[in-house]
């Protein structure tokens, strides 16, 4: 990874379509302006994690592992109530 | 409605739950309604109202974490209709359900973006937390079960 320090207001460029300006910086937060091309989706890291988690999570589930799952969370009472 | 992994599904028009964004990878999808059965308590599923095939497993988050800390930003709140000047209750203000996904290493709940709906209106919003530690895969099941599979 490359590292690089900048200031408020200061620009970084990447390739020819690419800028980060460092817009503003707070106490915890630093405010960032990205200006790419359209066709280049640009996100917040972990909403790409969150995005990638849910499109497992719409894949159908085996109902045996369900099964595997519902013994762990349910107590021993209601496991015997289902039988 | 049909749907695909429950048959024939009814349901009261109250308990359709509204997600004004819809849920990151599934933006278009606003309208869901939350369906329990005895059998499978906790899970909560998350069946689409306008994609039959689109079901997702939750449960609550506080059975996944006890400890469970909810922080949601202000945008999720105004989205929510919820005020900004304080962090919304679990059980009073808010339903708050983890999304389960299931995986040959063992089930895993996101704990780094709960679903979170207000009870009042019904609306719902997946809020992810980026200052938090928490993991978008917490293992649901201790590693000596996965041991023995």
């Amino acid at each position: 990874m490359l590292v690089m320090s900048r200031r408020e207001g200061e620009t970084i460029l990447i390739g020819d379509e690419i800028e980060i300006v460092i817009a503003h910086i707070g106490r915890s937060r630093v405010k960032v302006g990205i200006r790419a091309p359209r066709q280049l989706p640009v996100i917040a890291r972990e909403m790409k994690l969150v995005r990638e988690e849910n499109l497992a999570a719409a894949a159908n589930a085996p109902v045996s592992a369900l099964s595997d799952l519902l013994a762990h969370l349910q107590p021993v009472s209601k496991q015997t109530q289902n039988r | 409605m049909e749907t695909k992994n429950f048959g024939r599904l009814s349901f009261e028009p109250e308990s359709e739950l509204e997600f004004p964004s819809g849920l990151p990878g599934f933006e278009s999808r606003k309208r869901f309604v939350a369906v329990t059965f005895v059998e499978s308590d906790p899970l909560v599923y998350l069946q689409s109202l306008e994609d039959p095939a689109l079901c997702f497993i939750t449960m609550p988050i506080l059975a996944a974490d006890p400890c469970y800390k909810l922080r949601v930003n202000g945008e999720d709140l105004e989205q929510l209709g919820l005020p900004q000047s304080r962090q919304p209750r679990i059980g009073d203000d808010v339903l708050c359900l983890t999304v389960v996904s299931v995986r040959e290493t063992g089930p895993t709940a996101n704990l780094l973006a709960p679903i979170v709906v207000n009870l009042q209106n019904r609306k719902a919003v997946q809020a992810v937390s980026p200052e938090s530690d928490y993991s978008h895969q917490h293992a649901l099941m201790p590693e000596e079960a996965s041991v023995c599979l």
